[in-house]
């Protein structure tokens, strides 16, 4: 007898749904980011092999300074350099050259990217919780082999989602580079209330 | 070393952005309430006629058209448009009484019937009205049918239990029960007789019902495949636009600034200021309760028959439970903003006139006269307490405007006094402003406010449904899906600005876009909402059309404006002092996700005719209603909220993890409810709907089905997350403004500063 019965082909479905809409919220999440960082970014090109942005007016911003508690690298660009330049009022107020800043971390780190994996995670566990319950109520082969998918499924989405919280997560960048950069100087003495 | 006040802070006597925004704006919006004009005029000239009289076979008066009047009025008095619906509008545990009529009158005329089925459906469909001695004749099956269905109906609601999550006894009356049916009557005929010269009914052949021969008009089909088109058209149309022109928009890539945000403590407040503070209380009082009626409302679904125990129906029948947590949503939600804007308006004005303080404390004086009145007032009205006399006090009305006539009035003209305060408030700052800048908008947008609301007044109890339901969702509509967003997109821009996060120049864009992208669908798009209540097919095409085009907006927030809303979640400039508003910014990205998914995704799914047609009343509207009735607005409110009251809190006191603890607790019960419960329950009810057929997905026994049943239980731990772990602590915090806010440094009456952060130009280090 391998007969899945309709329950466990609704339940079972419904909980493969909810993994598919995890999945899709994380993605919608990760790339809603990206433009987010555009409002700070737009018109300046990042060059990951060299480690340096170039301006709309083809100048180069090259990192100075690591800010430690936000886990930013900042860049700037020649303050000359910004001083001559035609577009400099939409571009910056500050005597030292136009500043940008890069995020150490990946997208989940910061607290949008929290948020919404965390939504993301809460109908993996939905997702679980269904497919726990149907396989407490029903053991014919077909279904156990159905419902052993999905929790593989569920488990190996919730591992994905929460890839940040571990140790070494992948693709985080290889610190060593930045270690020789100057920290930006913490002026704030009040207690930090960033965790 | 601290720059001179920015030059933000005067009065720019010229626009700050480009005069085509306005131009586009204004014309955007003339033309949507031009259309919208001409489809009140329609709704007027073909709504179904109200016969003087009925008669039946043999000529015998069967029912007036004042029964009828009386009729929907008994309905709307006793609370039933909480409890069930008609024409698919109300609530959704009691049977939609338009569809239940109909499947009934059908069935019993089907035995009498000699003809046969064919024969059934032409009694149906033909229409005996004639508007010469406005009378209208029903056929013999049908004579019988009406009189059996007052007899079923006076045991329905007589019932001496509450198992039907009724008081016992609802309605005993014999002329209540005769008024109500046929009032039912009516609408079923309206839903099956076909209009004159067309080939469907004057509801667009809803509700779906073989024995009568509705089902899906072609205009229905065709006007969900052109919106859908239009849809995708349009989404693809708006990326491809934007990915091209989008960053001559000018809000992109410039430095942020280097700010020194003035600190919680550091700031002063206004008189006017501190006086939101008992405002964000009653907020969160209302919001506790309204989360708890919610959950005995959810327990009628549950478990109707007991409440743990208890015969809870007795006291709190379900119909008054709907009422009340559907009242205080729209009441917490309502002051969260009248508060949010009074502590907004010194800030913006930079001085406040003597006597705000006094008015605020009249406006929520009225608040809580109004609530408490009001919510009395539906108390007495379920169990028909309330003498004709009293009607004007105490009769509740249409679903979202239950309130009686009094408090509606008053609510209106409060809302009113709101927008004077403002404007008080704002008057020195207005003056030499452009009309079109950003204290402008700010203006326009809370006047915007209690003029759509006034607009429900239109819709009485004794109109005819049809056009009372036009009106009704003028307010119930354009107040979330057009009026409120741009009050939220405007005060959010305020925000940002007052905290550096953008300039005033990119928060006034960002302001006319939104404008421009909600109205377009948004203001025609009303009609999504009258399908079926009686209203011409045009409405229905246009509604249709419009209301995909609002999705747009929805979806480019996930790519634009979602962005913007976490805007300032990122703080990235190297300020020497701590960003403030962790968690209220936080409470903002959510409004920008539950608005993609509860709105957006969720309202669309809901939204094409076809769909619709068996979906109306059901589980998927509660779906769509929760997240973006609490996932938006009620996420808005509390990080209004939040904002405020970080500053009536002295620093020492003010308790971020508490802060912390609500916001993941409302988010993750309300995105529990919708996919644990509301979502699988909404599917399967439309499955069934389409199946088996809609009057009986909408009956107590398929309601209750153990399936069903389990689903509903299923929701438990959300809910128990959302009111414990994060009605309860906001409830604490603005316990904690409503003591500490007197003694927040005091600012004079006359001048206050203008900014939340003082400007540091160049590095913090040099
Ligand atoms: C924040 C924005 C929104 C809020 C707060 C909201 C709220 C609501 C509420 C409370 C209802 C229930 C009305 C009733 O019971 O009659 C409703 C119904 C509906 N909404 Fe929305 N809505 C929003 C946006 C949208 C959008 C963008 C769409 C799709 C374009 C949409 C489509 C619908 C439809 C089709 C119905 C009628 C369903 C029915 O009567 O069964 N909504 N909405
Ligand atoms: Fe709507």
């Amino acid at each position: 007898m391998t007969a899945i019965s309709t329950e466990v082909l609704l339940a079972g479905g419904y909980a493969a749904l909810l993994i598919l809409i995890a999945r899709g919220l994380d993605l919608l999440a990760r790339h809603t980011h990206g433009q987010t960082e555009r409002f700070r970014t737009g018109g300046f090109r990042y060059d990951p092999d060299h480690d340096h942005w170039t301006c709309p007016e083809d100048q180069l911003l090259r990192p100075y300074g690591y800010d430690h508690r936000r886990r930013l690298i900042r860049y700037r660009a020649p303050a000359a350099a910004c001083t001559a330049c035609p577009v400099r009022a939409l571009c910056t107020d500050s005597a030292e050259g136009r500043e940008i800043t890069r995020p150490v971390d990946p997208w989940p780190h910061s607290e949008a990217g929290r948020f919404h994996r965390g939504i993301a995670l809460t109908l993996v566990v939905l997702a679980t919780v269904i497919v726990l319950g149907e396989l407490l109520r029903n053991h014919h082969l077909g279904e156990l082999i159905m419902l052993g998918a999905l929790l593989a499924g569920c488990l190996t989405t919730g591992r994905r989602l929460t890839d940040h919280l571990h140790a070494t997560p992948g693709g985080f960048p290889a610190p060593a580079r930045y270690q020789g950069l100057p920290p930006t100087p913490e002026t704030d003495d009040r207690p930090d209330d960033y965790d | 070393m601290t720059a001179p006040p920015s030059a933000d802070a005067v009065p720019h006597g010229r626009l700050l952005i480009s005069k085509a925004w306005v131009q586009v704006a204004v014309l955007v919006v003339l033309f949507g309430f031009l259309v919208l004009g001409v489809l009140a005029y329609l709704v007027y000239r073909d709504e179904p006629p109200v016969p003087r009289q009925v008669v039946g076979d043999r000529g015998q008066v069967l029912f007036t058209g004042d029964d009828i009047t009386s009729g929907q009025q008994v309905f709307l008095r006793s609370g039933l448009m909480q409890y069930g619906s008609i024409f698919g509008h109300g609530a959704y545990l009691g049977p939609d009484f338009t569809a239940d009529y109909l499947h009934r009158a059908a069935t019993i005329a089907r035995s009498n019937e000699p003809g046969g089925d064919a024969a059934l459906i032409a009694d149906f469909q033909a229409n005996r009205y004639d508007p010469a001695t406005r009378t209208l004749r029903f056929s013999g099956p049908q004579t019988t049918a009406y009189l059996a269905n007052e007899r079923h109906y006076a045991d329905f609601f007589g019932d001496p239990t509450t198992a039907k999550g009724l008081l016992p006894h609802a309605i005993t009356d014999p002329a209540e029960i005769h008024q109500l049916t046929s009032y039912f009557a009516w609408s079923a005929w309206a839903a099956a007789a076909h209009r004159p010269g067309a080939d469907h009914s004057y509801t667009n052949s809803w509700p779906p019902e073989p024995l009568v021969g509705n089902r899906p008009t072609a205009d229905n089909i065709v006007w969900s495949v052109l919106s859908l088109i239009a849809l995708l058209g349009g989404i693809g149309a708006l990326f491809g636009v934007y990915g091209r022109y989008g960053d001559r928009l000018g809000w992109r890539g410039r430095q942020a600034d280097t700010l020194s945000f003035r600190q919680p403590g550091e700031v002063a407040l206004t008189p006017g200021q501190r006086v939101t503070a008992p405002f964000f209380f009653v907020v969160a009082a209302l919001f506790v309760a309204q989360s708890l009626l919610g959950g005995a409302s959810e327990h009628y679904r549950a478990d109707l028959g007991s409440f743990f125990g208890l015969d809870l129906a007795r006291l709190l029948p379900y119909n008054l439970t709907r009422t009340w947590h559907l009242q205080m949503a729209l009441f917490w939600v309502a002051a969260a903003f009248l508060a949010a804007g009074i502590f907004l308006a010194p800030i913006i004005a930079r001085r406040e006139p003597r006597g705000q303080d006094r008015l605020s404390m009249i406006l929520l004086g009225a608040l809580i006269v109004v609530v408490a009145g009001s919510l009395l007032g539906e108390f007495f009205s379920i169990r028909g307490m309330v003498p004709a006399s009293a009607r004007f006090i105490g009769a509740n009305q249409y679903e979202y405007l239950d309130l009686a006539r009094l408090w509606q009035i008053l609510l209106t003209a409060g809302m009113g006094l709101w927008a004077f305060i403002l404007w008080r408030g704002l008057r020195g700052r207005l003056r030499g402003e452009h009309r079109g800048n950003l204290p402008w908008m700010f203006f326009w947008a809370a006047l915007a406010i209690p003029v759509i609301y006034a607009i429900g007044l239109l819709s009485r109890t004794t109109d005819t449904f049809t056009t009372a339901d036009f009106w009704r969702f003028w307010v119930v509509h354009l107040w979330v899906e057009d009026f409120l967003e741009l009050f939220t997109t405007v005060m959010v821009a305020y925000i940002f600005v007052l905290l550096g996060v953008i300039r005033e120049k990119v928060a006034l864009i960002v302001v006319y876009f939104d404008i421009v992208l909600y109205s377009v669908g948004g203001v025609i798009g009303t009609m999504h909402h009258l399908y079926f209540s009686g209203a011409p097919a045009q409405h229905m095409a246009l509604g249709a059309f419009f209301s995909a085009a609002e999705v747009i907006p929805l979806t480019f927030l996930t790519v634009e404006a979602w962005a913007f809303l976490q805007l300032g979640a990122r703080q990235e400039a190297a300020s020497p002092t701590p960003f403030p508003h962790r968690w209220a910014v936080m409470f903002l990205v959510a409004v920008g996700f539950w608005n993609f998914l509860g709105a957006g995704v969720f309202g669309f799914l809901i939204n094409l005719p076809i769909v619709s047609y068996y979906e109306i009343g059901t589980g998927l509207t509660a779906n769509h209603a929760h997240g973006s009735m609490m996932g938006v607005y009620g996420m808005l409110a509390i990080a209004m909220a939040l904002f405020c009251l970080r500053y009536m809190i002295p620093p020492r006191l003010w308790p971020d993890r508490l802060a912390k603890i609500s916001f993941w607790s409302l988010n993750i019960g309300l995105a529990w409810m919708c996919f644990a419960t509301l979502l699988p329950v909404g599917i399967l009810q439309l499955y069934h709907s389409v199946s088996t057929g809609y009057w009986h997905a909408r009956s107590l026994k398929y309601l209750t089905n153990p399936t069903n049943s389990l689903i509903e239980w299923l929701r438990l731990p959300g809910d128990a997350v959302f009111i414990i772990g994060g009605a309860l602590p906001f409830l604490y915090i603005a316990w904690l403004g409503l003591r500490h806010a007197a003694k927040a440094r005091p600012a004079t009456p006359g001048e206050t500063e203008d900014r939340l952060f003082t400007e540091i130009t160049g590095p913090v280090d040099r």
